[in-house]
């Protein structure tokens, strides 16, 4: 199909081509068809990958891990004598989506998010979905991440999510599934643009004629949004600063990043202080107002004399400076009620309800325990599904029912019925997947992820960069894409209208 | 800026500056015992200079080139080492890397990771020299992208107030211990070696080492044309106004930066402790004489210079840098 490269393997020389031995498989494949033929939207890339050696790929793999060591884009594996430090696994060859593609995953996370911020007002206010019935009163109120301290408050423009993170994936039919919402300090935008600025280095022959769309205004729009949360007196020059939990949290190298790109201080909670419900920071000249903060800190953290009080994290004081309207946080307090996993359930009802609209990017089929008949579908088909823990994260508080053993079914058929709240099961999805350049010189096809990044200001306006942090499980066969559990990433390319390739 | 940042601005200033002493100290000491001065460069001078034969005794038995580079070039344990300096100064700037320039970071981190990749085994293998100037031109590269990149901005003199104090007290340590050893007059108790006393060949051999240490032999020349003398050392590195290194430079460099932080100008009266602090003895260096100073004892006086950067340092953390 396309010219053969010679190159060689110890002493003989041979004949392949970098795509001629991948195997799409049974899953739906980003980049193939399955024929073996590439997607049409995907065929110029393919096309630059075939024209080049497994030995020059693997060259271009080893500068890309380079780069990403040289700006400390890395994170520790433990165990090691003192910790040592990997760059962030990065697979070379990008996942590209269409004009048309795209056009169905904005429109569905605009009304997706648009909702849910309706969703938060209405339950730290008059509670008018929950006397409805239209969502369990009971799971609201018992959620982990519900704030009673919270109610009544009222965040600038009632908006309570600026920043969202929403887990796609895609099934065997090729459509796009939410997995779930990250409503509270979502991360990964900042790998997003460093793997585009590094793939833009490493291989800048693969842009070539494909119509890439942008994604560096990302950075822009949050500057821009987060200015104008400040109190209305304060909205000339407001202050805005990055709230981290300091240089030993996960994410650490994206709040400097963040904080870097955006121009604005990156502080810790030991930082600031507030006296009579006003937030400022402490430098070399005094005290200086803060009037915007982009935390990065989670809510239990946040304040000690209402949540932990065993939190160094946080400052004293600050939700009730907030509460008297002195300083605007992003995202707001409480949000977490929103990203619960039995909530999620309910999303396409709340959707229906706020915006009388369908649902435009489906849920995952999903069984909330909490429901009778659900719990004992899920108790009996322990076997076929996937039971996931309400609050967990990273791979974590789950159970992969097919791969796992009796005995982890019988564990995991416990914790459910002790505490049905706490659980939701759903069909195993065969994620979709993409070529990953694996060593010595080929590819495989791998499991994959996309989280895009939406922003949504203080009326409600939603803007998302086309693009997103597409992560890949790198472990052959593996279904779990979290960094924490061998995961690594991909650059996203959304190609344009305009586009021959769209 | 916040007082934590400014905080890290100053470790790292010091922290490379730190290094690159070490560095500069360990090479010239290196090369000179090759050289074959018996007794007159020893080892012990570098433990001296440092304040730490206690700590270098706990851990070896014998004081070798391999030994003494192991403990100040590689031992995590010792918080001077060249090693520990540069992990602290890339610690301080993973933590502040949003507030520098981009290339300022990756500078301190591209020499952090190089270094775990060398031992002393490695070090000695090669050529040493070629080690230790790595070590230096990491730090010029850093006060070379800081000059070309950073802001002039309050980030910029932090740095420097770090930089300038710890350059002062390298010097005068350096002096310090130098002059103990080379000065035949002070060595009580100690033969005179090979018969050879003040303007001997050894002593001029010694000399030139201190002044190659840092770097100041070919400027001392253009200086100081009557040739190489105990004053004319003392008066080259710690009282001339223009040479980099000198501790009145430094003390001068100091003072400014510390200037530019509170934006006060240099000829108005301090506006608080540590721009009285360092003016005062910038004062007293600026109409000090080097024949006056070895009169007075020398020893006495650089000591006297250390303790006053020390109390510079605090005053500094005090007023600025630690928020009450």
């Amino acid at each position: 199909m396309w010219p053969k490269i010679r190159y060689c393997v110890g002493k003989w020389a041979v004949n392949v081509s970098l795509l001629e031995t991948y195997e799409p498989g049974i899953f739906y494949d980003e980049l193939m068809l399955p024929s073996g033929k590439p997607r049409a939207h995907s065929r110029a890339l393919a096309e630059h990958l075939d024209a080049m050696s497994p030995t020059e790929f693997a060259q271009r793999a080893r500068l890309a891990e380079t780069l990403m060591m040289q700006q400390g884009i890395t994170f520790n594996v433990y165990g090691a004598e003192g910790g040592v430090e990997r760059a962030f696994p990065f697979d070379l060859v990008p996942r590209v989506l269409t004009a048309g593609e795209w056009e169905t995953i904005e429109k569905g996370l605009t009304q997706r998010l648009t909702a849910l911020n309706l969703f938060l007002w209405d339950i730290y206010h008059e509670q008018k979905i929950l006397k409805d019935g239209v969502v369990p009163r009971a799971l609201v109120m018992g959620a982990v991440h519900f704030r009673r301290e919270f109610m009544g408050a009222d965040p600038p423009g009632g908006v309570y999510v600026h920043i969202c993170g929403t887990d796609l994936i895609r099934d065997t039919d090729g459509k796009f599934y939410v997995l779930e919402d990250n409503l509270r300090t979502p991360s990964g935008v900042s790998y997003m643009l460093e793997n585009r600025a590094i793939l833009a280095r490493v291989m800048p022959q693969l842009f070539q004629d494909m119509g890439v769309r942008p994604i560096a205004d990302y950075t822009s729009h949050l500057l821009h949004n987060l200015r104008a949360l400040a109190p209305a007196h304060r909205s000339d020059d407001p202050t805005v600063v990055l709230l981290t939990p300091g240089v030993y949290n996960s994410a650490y190298y994206e709040h400097s990043y963040l904080a870097q790109q955006l121009g604005i201080p990156l502080v810790e909670g030991r930082d600031l202080i507030v006296e009579e419900n006003i937030v400022s920071m402490k430098t070399t000249h005094g005290l200086k107002r803060v009037d915007v903060i982009y935390r990065r800190v989670d809510d239990d953290f946040l304040d000690p004399l209402i949540f932990r009080p065993d939190s160094q994290l946080g400052v004293a004081g600050l939700v009730n400076a907030y509460r008297a309207g002195n300083v605007a946080l992003a995202n707001s307090i409480g949000t977490g009620v929103a990203d619960d996993k039995v909530i999620y359930a309910y999303v396409p009802e709340i959707i229906k309800y706020y915006l009388d609209q369908e649902v435009i990017l489906p849920n995952v089929e999903t069984y909330p325990a909490f429901e009778d008949k659900h719990r004992e579908y899920i108790l009996d088909n322990l076997d076929k599904l996937v039971v996931k823990a309400a609050n967990e994260s990273g791979g974590y508080g789950m159970l992969m029912g097919p791969q796992a053993s009796l005995s982890e079914r019988e564990v995991f058929a416990e914790l459910v019925k002790a505490n049905p709240r706490n659980y939701i099961a759903q069909p195993l999805i065969h994620l979709s997947r993409a070529p990953a350049f694996v060593e010595p010189g080929h590819f495989e096809g791998r499991h994959i992820d996309l989280r895009p990044f939406a922003l949504c200001d203080r009326d409600l306006r939603v803007t998302i960069v086309p693009g997103g942090l597409t992560r890949v499980a790198l472990r052959k066969g593996s279904y779990v894409v979290n960094s924490s559990q061998g995961g690594g990433s991909k650059d996203t390319w959304v190609l344009g209208k305009e586009s021959r390739n769209a | 800026m916040l007082s934590r940042e400014a905080d890290s601005c100053f470790w790292i200033g010091r922290y490379v500056e730190r290094a690159e002493a070490t560095a500069r100290m360990l090479d010239v000491h290196y090369h000179a015992t090759l050289e074959g001065v018996p007794g007159m460069l020893e080892w012990e001078s570098v433990l001296a200079i440092a304040d730490c034969a206690a700590d270098f005794r706990k851990r070896h038995d014998q004081l070798n080139e391999r030994t003494a580079i192991q403990y100040f070039v590689f031992d995590t344990d010792n918080p001077g080492s060249i090693v520990s300096a540069l992990t602290y100064a890339r610690e301080n700037a993973r933590s502040i890397r949003e507030m520098v320039a981009s290339e300022i970071w990756e500078c301190l981190n591209m020499i952090y990771l190089e270094l775990k990749e060398w031992d002393v085994d490695k070090a000695l293998a090669g050529t040493p020299h070629a080690f230790f100037t790595k070590i230096k031109n990491a730090a010029h590269l850093f006060h070379g992208i800081t000059y070309r990149t950073q802001l002039l901005n309050e980030t910029r003199d932090w740095l420097r107030v770090g930089t300038f104090l710890e350059r002062a007290d390298q010097t005068v340590r350096l002096l310090d211990v130098k002059y103990h050893d080379l000065l035949p007059a002070t060595r009580a108790g100690k033969p005179e070696i090979g018969g050879l006393g003040v303007g001997g060949p050894a002593d001029i051999h010694g000399w030139i080492a201190v002044l190659r240490s840092v770097s100041a032999f070919e400027m001392y020349r253009k200086t100081h044309r009557e040739g190489i003398h105990p004053a004319g050392v003392v008066d080259f590195l710690v009282l001339n106004p223009i040479f980099p290194a000198s501790v009145r430079y430094s003390i001068g460099q100091t003072e400014e930066a510390l200037r530019r932080v509170s934006g006060t100008s240099p000829s108005s009266p301090a506006t608080c402790d540590p721009e009285r602090l360092v003016g005062r003895l910038r004062a007293e260096l600026n109409y000090a004489r080097a024949d006056e100073i070895i009169v007075g004892g020398l020893h006495e006086y650089l000591q006297s210079v250390q303790k006053r950067c020390t109390e510079i340092g605090g005053s500094i953390t005090k007023t600025y840098l630690s928020y009450q």
